[in-house]
């Protein structure tokens, strides 16, 4: 399978998917859940699981999921991001990206519990600071020593994606080796967390306090290159989630260029208009192809994967904020209304261009990634 | 035999138009489709290719002389219909369908001679053989073939950039031939040319689209003045043609009287073919030298080739800036930009085997438009103060210095930024068009632009 040969089975489960979000989320039932205490409702939690397997789509067959790889993955981020769906599935993928690279004598019995759609799984990475990376991880991990050997985690987590809703907390740590990846119980004694005032109402951020919370290692701790390789697969996961709500929020500006009509004709008819979405398709398929290319690039196991994730990460952010601007421009006033969605993409996007590495941060990665 | 600005807006409204952006690169307009879907059924089979791959083997075991080709070798290579393995069976080609191609090309590649390939590269006998008279076919595909003819391109005029349809060089009838008065520009090759395509305005009263010829002009005679144009990068690989009563016979004509603006749409694809052609092969090369690891040659665009073989990479460190948070910046971001054009690139190709429309083959002009002027404006500030230097003094900032130039061949050439915008709206999006003050009025009564430029 070469990389963007799309199979007609990709193409299924995209249609799938997409006919399933618009039937499940309609705008009406995203600001249902944007204004309801969670943006979690269990019943409809475990029937997305139980039917269409979304959950479990990157979990092995042997653990009670589809086995699917990156690049369905990509697909499925790519359909729910353009219709902002606010439960917490990418927090959930992203968990499930860093359990599947762990070792599965420990993550088994929790890939089988998602998969299934009990529970719900985040990844608890930065911190007050706000770093994406191992640099920013102060959260200590310690083991026990007349313990069993357990380990035990102190520290604070910030901005993590649905961390009061989640049974599970993937939690980077910092161990005298280095940082790891541990799972902690969210009901675990020691686990103490608050809800976050956000600017992204589809997206709910929690802080979470730690404070010797008992805790196992997804893999031999402190294992750089794992953590890496985990941290790239969550940048292309993250980056095709942008890319989709990009490629929406551009129908929704051109929809719109074509309706409206002011000075007798067609706003989209002025180049004025038609310029803006002619670079803001630029943007979009552009993006889509850098998330694409990275999910084969994972997939394929290449090396490639060191560059293109925060290459696609940084780039897939700045155009859906570009995009998600551009549509507000081109709606005008209207957009400044509350009953209009063109806000919702807005406040989507502007977060996730800080959210898992900004563009900044990305973009010196990348830079010492080719040699500088 | 580019030239550097192309029309392809002012047209986007007549049905005649192959230039549409769901067309994929490398796909070959109309013309040439007829003679290569008559053969399609059979091309398609497994077997086929087979015996395609041990015609050419037998005829080049029987005619390839290692280190030349033998005497006469381009003669024998024309006449096998080798050369053009698409064209029909009477005009010099095999009949195969396009697929077929690069089976052609392998088996030549193979005992080290170069695939002719003419049904892709020689856009004037691809036109002559969609548009011309079976007189025209056998007075100019064969020369055309053998290098004994060459074109060049007479569409751009000073008043007609963008707008290529207000063309103001007028033909008119005298007899069994046409006169011709006016002046083109922007035609590269014209020097070495013996022929143009020659688009002319042969009646004024019927909107512009509706009232041009298209027509063989031989180049060799007094009304045809070739001056190059002394360019801002110091080269001169333009020219501008002046047409001062120039003679081309009826027998020259390419298409019906008036029906001009149909032929050019079939002329362009093919160079557009052209283009195609040459970017799916750079990239291919690139991804072989790449291996799939980030090596210097992959960060190296073609454009960053030229200056100097420099990459930033490493003109960074040379000039201690390696460490500069902005550089870096400017440099992953450049990066970026030529990433993305690449792979969208190589997305429209998988979309293109699949069958499927992409209009991603759109976008990559205008984004290789920002590359090479952000690339630019990267190179300049790694050189700092000596980006002012030119000539001997710094040969470095001088290639730079020309490459910024150089840049608005991409921004401007073959369809400006700003066309190729509104292309993207209109054709891809499916925005309106501006409502156009010229349509369906006489092109006499049109506003124009000056038809010449004036020496100071």
């Amino acid at each position: 399978m070469g990389t963007f040969e799309f199979t007609d089975d990709h193409e299924a489960l995209r249609s799938t998917v997409r006919a399933f979000v618009e039937e499940t989320f309609p705008e009406a039932q995203v600001r249902r859940l944007m204004a309801a205490p969670s943006a979690l409702e269990r019943p409809g939690w475990e029937r997305m699981a139980r039917e269409l397997g979304l959950q479990g789509l990157v979990v092995p067959e042997e653990h009670g999921g589809a086995g699917a790889g990156p690049v369905e993955l990509a697909i499925v981020l790519e359909e729910l991001g353009r219709r902002l769906v606010p439960v917490p599935f990418l927090s959930t993928a992203l968990a499930t990206i860093a359990l599947v690279g762990g070792d599965r004598a420990v993550t088994a019995g929790y890939l089988e519990a998602v998969a299934e759609g009990r529970v719900v799984a985040t990844v608890a990475l930065a911190e007050d600071g706000g770093g994406w990376d191992a640099a920013g991880v102060h959260c200590a991990a310690v083991s026990g020593d007349g313990d069993g050997g357990g380990w035990r985690l102190t520290g604070t987590k910030s901005f993590v994606p649905d961390g009061l809703d989640a049974d599970l907390l993937v939690v980077a740590a910092r161990t005298p080796a280095g940082v790891g990846l541990f799972a902690v119980d969210g009901a675990a004694d020691g686990v103490s967390r608050s809800a976050l005032e956000v600017f992204d109402l589809t997206r709910r951020l929690a802080r979470v306090r730690l404070d010797g919370v008992a805790a196992t290692p997804l893999s031999a701790p402190a294992d750089a290159a794992v953590f890496d390789r985990f941290l790239d697969a969550a940048r292309i996961a993250v980056a095709a989630e942008q890319a989709g709500g990009a490629d929406f929020a551009l129908a929704m500006a051109v929809g719109y260029a074509k309706e409206r009509v002011q000075f007798g004709r067609a706003i989209g008819s002025f180049q004025a208009v038609k310029h803006l979405c002619a670079d803001a398709f630029v943007d979009v398929e552009s993006a889509r192809s850098a998330a694409y290319y990275g999910a084969w690039a994972l997939a394929q196991d290449s090396p490639e994967v060191a560059t293109v994730a925060p290459l696609a990460k940084a780039f897939c952010s700045e155009a859906f904020f570009s995009t998600a601007r551009t549509n507000m421009q081109v709606h005008g006033g209207i957009s400044f209304t509350y009953e209009h969605p063109a806000h919702l993409y807005y406040r989507r996007a502007r977060s996730g261009v800080q959210l898992w590495g900004s563009p900044r941060a990305n973009r010196d990665l990348l830079a010492t990634r080719i040699g500088l | 035999m580019i030239e550097m600005v192309i029309d392809t807006a002012g047209d986007a409204n007549e049905e005649e138009n192959p230039m549409t952006a769901t067309t994929g690169p490398g796909t070959p307009p109309e013309a040439s489709k007829e003679a290569s879907e008559e053969a399609s059924e059979e091309a398609s089979e497994e077997a086929s290719v087979e015996r395609v791959r041990a015609q050419v083997a037998a005829w080049l075991a029987e005619n390839w002389q290692p280190g030349g080709g033998g005497p006469r070798w381009r003669e024998r290579l024309v006449d096998s219909g080798w050369a053009a393995p698409t064209w029909p069976v009477e005009w010099f080609g095999r009949g195969l369908h396009r697929d077929l191609r690069r089976v052609v090309a392998e088996e030549f590649t193979r005992v080290g001679a170069k695939p002719a390939a003419l049904d892709v590269t020689q856009l004037f006998a691809n036109t002559i053989l969609a548009h011309g008279t079976d007189e025209q076919k056998r007075s100019f595909v064969r020369p055309l073939a053998l290098g004994e003819q060459q074109g060049c391109l007479l569409y751009s005029e000073p008043g007609a950039g963008s707008d290529l349809a207000a063309l103001q060089t007028r033909a008119d009838r005298d007899g069994d031939t046409w006169v011709v008065n006016g002046q083109k520009v922007w035609t590269s090759g014209a020097r070495e040319a013996t022929h143009g395509f020659l688009v002319a305005r042969t009646d004024w009263d019927v909107p512009k689209h509706r009232g041009l010829t298209f027509f063989w002009l031989p180049l060799d005679q007094p009304g045809v003045d070739i001056r190059p144009i002394h360019q801002v990068t110091g080269g001169s690989e333009f020219n501008e043609v002046f047409l001062t009563d120039a003679v081309v016979a009826d027998t020259h004509r390419l298409g019906d009287v008036n029906d001009g603006w149909r032929v050019l749409q079939t002329a362009l694809g093919f160079e557009r073919l052209i283009m195609g052609a040459a970017a799916g092969g750079s990239s291919r090369q690139r991804r072989r030298a790449g291996g799939g690891e980030t090596t210097l040659a992959d960060r190296q665009s073609p454009w960053t080739r030229q200056i100097g073989g420099a990459d930033y990479v490493e003109l960074a460190k040379k000039v201690g800036k390696a460490d500069d948070p902005v550089t870096r910046q400017e440099i992953a971001r450049l990066y970026t930009l030529e990433k993305v054009n690449a792979w969208n690139g190589l997305r429209a190709r998988a979309d293109a085997g699949r069958g499927a429309s992409s209009p991603l083959a759109s976008i990559g002009k205008l984004a290789m438009s920002r590359i090479v002027h952000t690339g630019v404006d990267v190179t300049t500030n790694l050189l700092g103060a000596s980006s002012v230097l030119d000539g001997d003094t710094d040969p470095v900032a001088a290639e730079v210095n020309r490459s910024s130039f150089a840049a608005f061949v991409t921004s401007i050439g073959g369809g400006t930024d700003q066309i190729q915008r509104n292309i993207i709206g209109e054709r891809v999006l499916g925005l309106p068009r501006e409502p156009e003050v010229d349509k369906n009025v006489p092109f006499r009564e049109v506003r124009k632009a000056q038809a010449t430029r004036r020496f100071s």
